[in-house]
């Protein structure tokens, strides 16, 4: 899963979610497939916006066009996303969880500097 | 910042700040940040640990990190140059994973030591509201009944309909 978010694809995905549209759009595909007609209704966009923003998902991995069927319906592809979610996606959460291992890693340094003052003091 | 930072964004609107309250005195909380072994023993969340640690941890020098994901594989490094360092006091550094298009961020770690215990703050300034955003749970919760909370609740439960299909 992580995978599918490569190096170059993350920005993508960042700048794609950026947008309360496309991430609407992902929000509806989330409940099934849709075509482009059945995407335009809700959004009050007019199709050549909504093709737009389908565009930039499609760019970032996040959607996936059906070749084949009728009216090619477009399909959410979670992938990337669980990558996003991961850790890249939330810089608070990096850090909350960063500074929890911090704090306990700074009794360990406390510790080892209390047992080398012994030590030299010859306690 | 680079020279295309869009300089007419506000900064009140790109920026993030973080504090905790350590029960330790400033030295070794900035000595855990400016040596590679104790970066290795505490940066990055649980399950991504630090797989890649250069640091030139003197004004102008460059550190470079990548962590390891659950997937085993090396993520994409991220890095920059220290601009500022004041010891026990003061870290400043720009960062920015090395992407094509990347955006930058500038980071300010303040050490204020009071009575033995020390506050951390982390000020990040993003290049740009929209990476700001797009890095930021705040992002997700503006203009849109359909925060990423809600989308990856369904999307976890389309990936776990899809494992049971496979």
């Amino acid at each position: 899963m992580i995978d599918a978010a490569g190096p170059h694809n993350l920005d993508r995905v960042f700048a794609a979610l950026a947008d309360p549209t496309r991430r609407a759009i992902l929000a509806r595909l989330a409940e099934g497939k849709a075509t482009v007609n059945e995407l335009v209704e809700p959004f009050g966009f007019s199709q050549p916006t909504i093709s737009k923003h389908l565009k930039v998902l499609e760019g970032a991995g996040l959607v996936a066009r059906e070749r084949s069927a009728q009216f090619r319906p477009v399909r959410l592809n979670a992938a990337p996303l669980a990558a996003v979610a991961g850790w890249l996606g939330d810089y608070e959460q990096f850090w909350a969880e960063s500074l929890d291992r911090l704090d306990d890693y700074v009794k360990v340094m406390q510790k080892k500097e209390k047992r080398n003052a012994r030590k030299r003091t010859g306690k | 910042m680079p020279a295309s930072a869009p300089a007419s964004e506000p900064e009140s609107e790109r920026e993030v700040t973080i504090t905790r309250i350590f029960d330790a005195p400033a030295r070794l909380l900035f000595d855990a940040y400016s040596k590679p072994e104790h970066i290795k023993q505490w940066f990055g969340p649980i399950g991504w640990p630090v797989t890649l640690c250069e640091m030139d941890f003197r004004v102008g020098g460059k550190f470079r990190f990548a962590m390891t994901g659950p997937s085993g594989r090396q993520n994409t490094p991220f890095g920059g140059t220290y601009r500022e360092i004041i010891p026990n006091r003061k870290i400043v550094y720009d960062n920015g994973f090395e992407t094509e298009g990347a955006g930058r961020m500038l980071v300010t770690v303040s050490f204020d030591e009071h009575d033995g215990r020390t506050t951390l703050t982390i000020h990040t300034v993003f290049e740009s509201i929209a990476m700001c955003k797009s890095h930021t749970s705040r992002g997700f919760e503006q203009g849109t009944n359909s925060g990423l909370d809600q989308l990856g609740e369904r999307v976890a439960a389309m990936a776990a309909q899809e494992a049971r299909n496979a």
